[in-house]
């Protein structure tokens, strides 16, 4: 598995999709008891418009925490990505009141970061080639869309690119799966 | 080696115990101390005696370990000593002829391994055995020669001995780095192994030519033919000093390339590089035209994007969805089970049959009420197990399904594909021999040993598309 940049087999994606929609169904129902103690004790009404694109943003979290759960903390970007989650908890119960979205936060800090990180990657760009600085640009694009892709190489990158996307795609799969399964 | 293993093992075991075989408990850093002082001080016939067995025993087991420079260190001095012992007993001029072709069979035997170069393994046997035969033979020589002319020899034998073992040491040295090199070079697919023979060819017989003409002088009889190899790897020598090169090459260059480390790094990374973005390249869709890092990494973020929005998409549908389930708690764990358990059938049902008319209907009767009582969730283990989990939420239930799963015979889901399949619902006719057939070939494969509860499910899901592969 080292060597190979392949991220799983198989069978180890079966597993992991399965893994996923256990939690992430655990997770709804969770959500879902919780929204109803609070409706029950606010008596507000359940389906205005702020209230499903804060579940939403909610579902989304648990959607993407469950799938690093899933993976395993093998993978740095499972990593990055439960710390973030993390981190965004530990913000979250300071401040309850501002419900600002996980990415444009996230965003921010991580333009700020790849702008101090940039002058590791030089080497590409001096080159002066114009299609390897664009590739460096869009390298750098890539990075903030791989969580904790700042801090890796570029090998490394890609590697963790390639499993990132095999598993966002599962996980599309697996909640469009329930999404049908629901809406019928 | 097997064969000669024993032979070098007895003859050693033989000459320690006409030496009282004191030093073969000796360790290796003791023996290297010993051969030091071997070497610097000039010692009395016995205890040089000892020591050269000591030493041999130690260039033996490094031989045998991990071949060290001693291979070659020891070559020489044994040389010089068979010198020694030629000088010594001078009376018998075949003596010293003697180990001589075993000589040139010991290095016609490392040029060949050398030569033909199969891999750093069997080199390295080679030269383990090459040296182990001569130093058999000197050792046995040495042993028997010794109690006759033991008076004669100390000052001429130290003498001889001493200087030949410098420049053996150098020597070996110089071919230990080679052998590095070589090693690596080996591992890395051998491109330019011709010279480095010819270098490591070189510089064994450097060392060898050294130690020759070093004895020539003493023994001038025997030495003739050393001589004149020495006289023909003089010029090798000089060439072989010229081709030195850095050992840290771990790829090969190809012509025209540049071979300076931090190309070559370069290029393994550029190599590294393009070969995730191939394996990329396969994983997204869309990109297998796309040809330029640059396009690719444009087609991989926006895909990446894609399945971030669709993922932001599916959890606003849920939210919208998720109000209109009104259940109280029990029932929403029901509803998790019954969830899983339609899903599970869904990918098995997909996975299984792609184009199932039967699909449709499991889908609807999933979400019709008695789907949920217990006799269908006994449908087979797997998702028995999961309900398990689901149920109560608890590792410790979950890990009771998972010994129920692995204790399972082959009979249990047999008999629950009989009652509950049959009785409460009409599942295809094919889906019952399918399972049965995938659960036969699942048990039979002994999954025994499956840390997760739903892998069996998952293998079974493997072998059943192999299976409809096949």
């Amino acid at each position: 598995m080292t060597n190979s940049p392949k991220g799983f087999t198989l069978n180890n994606a079966d597993s992991c999709r399965v893994k996923f929609a256990r939690r992430f169904l655990r997770s709804l129902i969770e959500i879902k008891t919780r929204q109803t103690n609070y409706n029950n004790n606010l008596s507000s009404s359940p389906s205005s418009s702020s209230e499903i694109r804060r579940r939403s943003e909610r579902i989304k979290l648990k959607a993407y925490s469950s799938m690093a759960h899933a993976v395993g903390p093998r993978k740095a970007w499972t990593r990055a990505l439960l710390l973030k989650l993390h981190n965004r908890a530990k913000r979250h119960r300071f401040r309850t009141r501002k419900r600002s979205s996980l990415a444009m936060v996230l965003k921010k800090k991580r333009v700020f970061r790849v702008k101090n990180h940039a002058n590791f990657y030089k080497p590409a760009a001096e080159r002066g080639n114009y299609s390897v600085l664009n590739s460096d640009e869009k390298t750098e694009k890539l990075r903030e869309l791989v969580p904790g892709g700042k801090a890796m190489d570029i090998c490394s990158l890609l590697e963790e690119t390639a499993h990132f996307i095999k598993c966002l795609a599962m996980q599309v799969q697996v909640m469009h799966e329930i999404a049908d399964q629901l809406s019928n | 080696m097997n064969r000669t293993l024993p032979e070098m093992l007895h003859c050693l075991n033989s000459v320690g115990n006409l030496l009282a075989g004191n030093c073969t408990d000796m360790t290796v850093l003791d023996r290297q101390r010993a051969r030091l002082k071997w070497q610097q001080e000039q010692l009395q016939q016995e205890e040089q005696q000892q020591q050269q067995d000591g030493y041999f025993n130690g260039s033996d087991q490094l031989n045998g370990i991990f071949f060290n420079p001693a291979q070659a260190g020891q070559f020489p001095g044994f040389q010089g000593l068979v010198g020694g012992v030629s000088v010594i007993g001078d009376t018998t001029a075949n003596r010293p002829v003697k180990p001589d072709p075993s000589l040139e069979n010991g290095w016609s035997e490392l040029d060949r391994f050398e030569m033909s170069g199969i891999g750093f393994g069997s080199s390295a046997t080679g030269l383990a055995n090459g040296p182990g035969f001569q130093m058999t033979g000197a050792i046995s020589r040495t042993s028997s020669s010794p109690p006759t002319v033991a008076p004669l020899t100390p000052e001429v034998k130290s003498r001889e001995s001493f200087s030949p073992e410098k420049t053996s040491s150098a020597a070996g040295r110089e071919s230990f780095k080679k052998r590095k090199a070589d090693k690596v070079n080996n591992t890395k697919g051998v491109q330019e192994d011709d010279s480095r023979e010819k270098r490591a060819k070189g510089s064994a017989e450097e060392g060898d030519s050294k130690i020759t003409e070093q004895n020539s002088p003493k023994n001038n009889n025997t030495n003739a033919n050393n001589r004149e190899s020495s006289a023909d790897t003089s010029k090798e020598n000089s060439k072989a000093s010229e081709v030195q090169k850095p050992d840290y090459i771990h790829v090969r260059a190809r012509r025209g390339q540049a071979t300076d480390s931090h190309s070559l790094a370069e290029r393994v990374r550029r190599e590294k590089i393009s070969e995730r973005m191939k394996y990329l390249q396969d994983l997204v869709p869309g990109c297998n035209k796309i040809t330029g890092k640059a396009g690719m990494l444009d087609e991989i973020i926006n895909y990446v994007q894609s399945l971030q929005r669709q993922v932001e998409f599916l959890s606003m549908k849920l939210a919208a969805v998720n109000p209109r389930l009104d259940f109280n708690i029990d029932d929403l764990f029901a509803k998790e089970l019954l969830i899983i358990v339609i899903f599970l059938k869904q990918i098995t049902i997909k996975q299984m049959f792609p184009a199932c008319a039967g699909a449709g209907g499991f889908q609807t009767l999933g979400m019709s009420a008695e789907m949920s009582n217990s006799p269908y969730l006994q449908f087979n283990p797997a998702q028995q197990v999961v309900s398990c989990g689901g149920l109560e939420m608890g590792m410790n239930s979950h890990d009771m399904g998972l010994r129920r799963t692995i204790s399972a015979p082959v009979s249990i889901p047999e008999t629950f594909l009989d009652t509950s399949c049959y009785t409460q619902i009409q599942p295809p006719t094919t889906w019952d021999s399918e399972l049965q057939n995938l659960y036969s070939t699942e048990f039979n494969q002994g999954r025994s040993s499956i840390p997760f509860s739903s892998q069996p499910f998952t293998g079974s899901i493997e072998a059943s598309n192999l299976k409809m592969e096949m």
